[in-house]
């Protein structure tokens, strides 16, 4: 392995440049990046004690203001604050609109496999996509075959994981169901602007801050038929992982955040109760899982959703985004086939690369796997969270034989990819500057009209040294994103 | 609005104001430390446990090491109102619980508000009593106060008077009538059983409200039982007279509200004003022994809560449905 040094000396003096890795500052001799000059020469001009201040003000602005995610385990809700680097990370405008365009088309094309899918199912009478994964799919939801879409937008938002390697960005997941991160994204900007006021614009860094008008605006764009339409945030409440961004998100927009117990239907409409009576709902940005939307449609345990929402949604009277069943496009296996769906719904050669993928449902990808399991990283093809997967090469044997029989037993809900050279970004990591793993999370908004990418996104970071989970629950935390013009 | 989130806002309101009455009659015992026989110590940790409505778990006054015992126990004591979470109405409890409802109305709550409120919960949160107390008994309690204050000052500064704010004054107001007529009745009670003792004082009833230096300026330091009492009940300038909170009570149920304060009224707003007009009109328990009358105005705010909750939060569907 060849190593280097960072330019700068100073808080970068221990920063190792590993060749194997792209890095998101330092150009491959070691001297930063046209984009990130004049951040690197901020740094490398602090002493260590100076940016000890600089991140406890940025944990400090977190803390304060309660800026947290949920953990879930079987005794206790721990209620913690989401990790925060005080570096932020440098895309140029150019990397930027590259990303853009093949975000976009990526959703654009989903969204017209979703409409096909449940419609005509040409994608899958041409062969494009086997027909039995789409129709074998946990998420697939037989309630939606044949059911009209407002404006046929499936997804309205969506959460694209993009990572990059030295051959250029690819995209690892579509979060296509209820993408989370964005509120932490906002966060992050204000308390990095907070931190480096002077910086921030002498970079011309473009702005985030209008994410909850384009959101309300999109969701807006799918009402029905009113002029001012109710438009409401679902949550399954405080104790879910998300609450800081569901309660953020309506605060920001000035929506109702409601809870399954605030909605009643009543002549196949959905309303919201509210102290002086009733008051519909038109559009519902729901950010609970289909099983729990609705306990007469779906699971009937659920106590989280809106008994007769489906009713409501299936008659026409209320636009609920994301659509249920929209998971059948974000399942881990259909995710190899997305090169394919954009050619063959919009005609075009994808702009972002996938990250090659093994599925074990077919004998030749499971046969591989086997034979490369300790090369690879291993996924449920249900799978979030980084949680059930197994990493190859940080795995031991035992552990890997044990996996082995999972995949033996049930191929299927498995594929593999290679561990990826995700690419570095400087972290703040007790008292000096050093290289940390990293991905990005940009959203995509789907309106009546238009699509919005707002320049930016929850870029995550693995803190611990070498690890590439970047998931705050484990291990992980976030950083800002800049996209800087020329 | 959302009536779970009023139901929310509604209990911030009582939770904050809980915290304030649990601080203050704390504040005014530890205060009293330094220099107040035992046997008064002890009378009055029993009058602040009866009067919060706790079983008292202190020595009784004439125990054999009373002497020696004093501050231990005043720490035990305090302990259990300040840092025990299995009291529902220990300080850190209520904390805990308006922070919650707070973090449940968080996209309705201005964020100065939900900043200064998860603040005072973290910090009461990761508050060592032990370490507090050595800095002083009152230390701890003492930075409840201003912390409550400096919420109650941002509330007053940002939120707008919309029926959020509205159903957290309420709250706040209700929960008010509740604890200062329990404090009142049982302030008259122990005097009575405790005839002589003096370790309660008009004067110390004052200062518990905060209201002995308007007193003295508008009468004298000589504390009258029937003035001091008049005071809290019936001065409409006192915040924490009986009549200031009942007024506010109607003030704001019309504004929740106001086709039910128009004839014929809704039972919250009769009811509000039934309230008033008792507290207005008939002061009995000013000059008679007995401490019915306050115990009556307790019960009264406790219907006004129940008539609260059922016409604005958890009415019936049937009726949503004639909606």
């Amino acid at each position: 392995m060849s190593q280097l040094r960072a330019a700068g000396g100073g808080v970068f003096s221990g920063y190792d440049l590993d060749v194997r890795f792209y890095d998101e500052m330092f150009g491959p001799r070691g001297n930063p990046r046209e984009a990130s000059r004049r951040l690197h020469a901020v740094l490398a001009e602090l002493a260590p004690e100076d940016l000890v201040k600089l991140q406890d003000g940025v944990y400090r602005h977190f803390l304060h203001e309660g800026i947290t995610f949920t953990v879930l385990d079987a005794d206790n809700v721990t209620e913690q604050i989401i990790p925060i680097d005080c570096v932020p990370r440098v895309l140029t405008a150019p990397e930027w609109e590259h990303l853009e365009r093949g975000l976009k088309q990526r959703l654009a094309a989903l969204n017209l496999f979703l409409k096909d899918v449940y419609h005509q199912g040409r994608c899958l009478k041409d062969g494009i996509v086997p027909i039995d994964l789409v129709l074998g799919c946990p998420q697939y939801r037989m309630e939606m075959r044949g059911l009209k879409v407002p404006h046929d937008v499936y997804v309205a938002v969506c959460g694209t994981d993009v990572v990059r390697t030295h051959d250029g960005f690819a995209v690892l997941e579509d979060n296509l169901r209820v993408p989370s991160g964005v509120s932490y994204m906002l966060a992050c900007r204000d308390a990095i602007k907070e931190a480096f006021p002077r910086l921030y614009r002498a970079n011309r860094v473009r702005e985030v801050s209008d994410y909850a008008e384009l959101l309300y605006a999109t969701l807006a764009s799918l009402r029905p038929s009113q002029e001012n339409p109710h438009v409401a945030i679902l949550t399954p409440g405080m104790h879910n992982a998300a609450y800081y961004e569901h309660a953020f998100l309506a605060g920001e927009m000035g929506i109702d955040l409601v809870e399954g117990q605030d909605l009643i239907l009543r002549d196949s409409a959905l309303y919201t109760r509210t102290t002086s009576g009733l008051r519909r709902v038109d559009v519902l940005y729901r950010r609970i899982d289909d099983d729990f939307l609705d306990p007469v449609q779906f699971r009937s345990d659920s106590v989280l959703g809106a008994a007769g929402l489906f009713h409501a949604f299936r008659a026409g009277n209320v636009v609920v985004a994301n659509a249920p069943g929209t998971g059948v496009a974000d399942d881990k296996s259909l995710y190899a086939y997305v090169p394919e769906i954009i050619r063959y719904f919009l005609g075009e050669e994808p702009i972002l690369a996938n990250v090659e993928t093994h599925l074990c449902r077919e004998p030749a990808g499971l046969a591989y796997t086997l034979e490369h399991l300790d090369e690879l990283v291993v996924k449920e093809v249900g799978g979030a969270g980084g949680y059930g997967m197994l990493v190859g090469p940080h795995a031991s044997a035992d552990e890997r034989a044990r996996y082995a029989e999972r995949l033996r037993a049930d191929p299927a809900n498995f594929i593999a990819q290679p561990v990826l050279d995700l690419s570095r970004a400087p972290c703040f990591i007790d008292g000096a500057i050093e290289p940390r793993h990293v991905d990005l999370r940009p959203f995509v908004l789907q309106g009546r009209d238009e699509q919005h990418v707002v320049p930016g996104g929850l870029c995550r970071v693995a803190l611990r040294r070498g690890s590439l989970v970047v998931n705050p629950s484990q291990g992980g935390g976030c950083k800002d994103l800049w996209i800087v013009e020329d | 609005m959302l009536a779970r989130l009023a139901a929310e806002f509604y209990w911030l309101g009582r939770h904050a104001e809980r915290i304030e009455h649990t601080a203050r009659l704390l504040r005014f015992q530890l205060n009293r430390l330094p220099d107040r026989p035992v046997d008064e110590l002890t009378l009055g940790w029993q009058a602040v446990y009866r009067i919060l409505g706790q079983p008292y778990v202190g020595m009784a006054a004439d125990g054999g090491d009373a002497e020696t015992l004093v501050i231990p126990d005043a720490y035990t004591l305090a302990g259990k109102l300040v840092e025990e979470r299995a009291n529902p109405d220990s300080l850190v409890s209520c904390w805990e619980h308006a922070r919650e409802n707070g973090q449940r109305v968080r996209a309705q709550l201005p964020l100065p508000v939900w900043t200064c409120l998860n603040q005072g919960y973290l910090w009461i949160r990761d508050s060592n009593f032990n370490t507090a107390w050595t800095l002083g008994p009152s230390a701890l309690v003492n930075e409840a106060v201003d912390r409550l204050n400096l919420l109650a000052g941002v509330v007053e500064a940002v939120m707008p008077r919309d029926e959020a704010w509205r159903f957290m004054e309420l709250g706040r107001f209700i929960e008010r009538v509740q604890h200062q007529a329990e404090l009142l009745a049982g302030w008259i009670e122990f005097n009575r059983e405790e005839a002589g003792a003096g370790a309660l004082s008009w004067a110390d009833l004052l200062r518990v409200c905060g209201a002995y230096e308007v007193y003295c300026r508008r009468r004298s330091t000589n504390v009258e039982r029937a003035q001091a009492l008049g005071l809290l009940t019936q001065d409409p300038e006192v915040p924490r007279s009986l009549r200031f909170a009942a007024q506010h009570i109607t003030q704001l149920l019309a504004g929740i509200d106001p086709v039910g304060a128009r004839y014929p009224m809704a039972p919250p707003h009769r009811m509000s004003l039934s309230l008033t007009a008792s507290i207005e009109v008939e002061p009995t328990g000013l000059s008679g022994e007995g401490a019915e009358f306050f115990r009556s105005v307790g019960q009264d705010a406790r219907v006004l809560h129940d008539l609260t909750m059922g016409a604005y939060v958890t009415h019936s569907l049937s009726r949503e449905l004639a909606t």
